[in-house]
């Protein structure tokens, strides 16, 4: 099992944003704190992906 | 939506049938007149709150805060009901002070779909000690991270509103023992905000009357399913009932949604009798179900706890749920 602690500059306040994940030797990934934004890099990973791809439609589309 | 309005308070005879549960020591009484909130010595805390005239949630935020500052002088926020006097910096269990810290504040979509995007503030030290704890280094000691200025947090919160979040959600390690700050904060709020209290389930009955009517949405764990776990990986006593006795009130008093992390060795143990409880006692209550456990923090001093939780270990227990008629949400 490999962890990633991933940061990426918030534009509005210049603080960073940080996710976690842990990538299992299956190839599953699990994540904790997930951004927009490291949904959206995920997403682009693994389009099918379910899970992660009503998370970046839910950010992308806020008031439904 | 909030189902307890800020009009549900409870009444002042309500509260006299409870108040020896709030015997405040003569050290807050001093701390209370010297920020003017010694009114809750002497008529309790729900009367303090009732003889006023609401006016909205940001209003009574304020009131609260400024009661549970007082309180602090005699914490017993959380079911430890320790009863030290933070502001002179003793310590309790949670070894907190006065003043909350916050190791997190961003957005993010990572919690149940209906609160996604959610902009999440965690606030520093936790009043148990779960050893497999995600975020283990910050909610074991409140001393971490960034003082919680409530009204730098407050702009960002309502910036992060006008953009893509739809929920502000307070959590920590465990919010509950930063009552003050957290209550502070929801006053700065526009009152249209919705609010999710993320919580471990272990506060006490004056923090409910705190928290009566300030969050849409309280988003709490049910972690164990008996009272030998809870103390084995979080070093807590009588737990399932203090959990128990938390979450019909939060049933009553809000928008109710309850998580159980799955840990791997423990859906005979404790997600089978959590299960079984929830079915029996709170039917029809969301239920998320989370499967994403690893082994952080201090997990691997336990060694059923070394390693994720497997496909079929997951599937028996969404059978369980299915079989029991949980309502389970994504």
């Amino acid at each position: 099992m490999k962890k990633h602690r991933t940061k990426k500059n918030c534009e509005s306040s210049g603080e960073s944003q940080v996710s976690e994940l842990l990538i299992l030797p299956d190839g599953q990934i699990l994540v904790h704190n997930l951004t927009p934004a490291f949904a959206g890099l995920l997403h682009e990973l693994n389009p099918d992906d379910e899970h992660i791809s009503s998370r970046v439609t839910r950010h992308m589309s806020p008031h439904l | 939506m909030i189902r307890s309005t800020i009009s549900g308070l409870p009444s002042v005879n309500a509260f006299k049938r409870n108040a020896t549960g709030f015997g405040l020591r003569r050290e807050a009484k001093r701390h209370a007149a010297l920020i003017g909130a010694d009114e809750v010595f002497k008529s309790g805390v729900a009367a303090a709150l009732c003889h006023r005239s609401p006016k909205s949630r940001a209003f009574l935020a304020r009131e609260r805060a400024r009661i549970a500052r007082a309180m602090l002088a005699d914490c017993r926020f959380c079911a430890h009901d320790c009863g030290v006097n933070r502001v002179a910096g003793e310590n309790g269990l949670c070894h907190a002070g006065a003043e909350a810290r916050f190791f997190s504040a961003q957005i993010e979509v990572s919690d149940e779909l209906e609160l996604i995007p959610t902009f999440a503030v965690a606030l520093s030290g936790c009043d148990l000690r779960c050893d497999f704890c995600i975020t283990g280094a910050s909610s074991w000691n409140p001393r971490a991270g960034t003082g919680f200025d409530t009204h730098a947090m407050a702009a960002k919160a309502r910036a992060a509103l006008q953009g893509s979040a739809r929920t502000i959600m307070v959590l920590g390690g465990e919010p509950t023992i930063h009552l003050p700050a957290a209550l502070e904060f929801v006053s700065l709020l526009p009152d249209t905000a919705r609010l999710i209290w993320k919580t471990n389930a272990h506060g006490s009955a004056q923090a409910h009357e705190l928290l009566d009517g300030m969050f849409d949405v309280w988003l709490a764990d049910f972690k164990f399913g008996n009272d030998t776990c809870a103390q084995r990986l979080a070093k807590v006593s009588d737990y399932v009932r203090g959990v128990e006795e938390n979450l019909r009130w939060a049933n009553e008093h809000s928008e109710l949604i309850i998580r159980h992390l799955l840990m791997p060795g423990h859906l005979d143990c404790c997600w089978q009798p959590v299960a079984e409880w929830l079915a029996g006692n709170l039917p029809g209550v969301k239920v998320n179900l989370r499967s994403g456990f690893w082994p952080a923090w201090q997990a691997a001093r336990h060694a059923e706890l070394q390693r994720t939780v497997s496909g079929p270990e997951s599937a028996r227990a969404v059978d369980l749920a299915q079989r029991l008629g949980l309502n389970l949400i994504p």
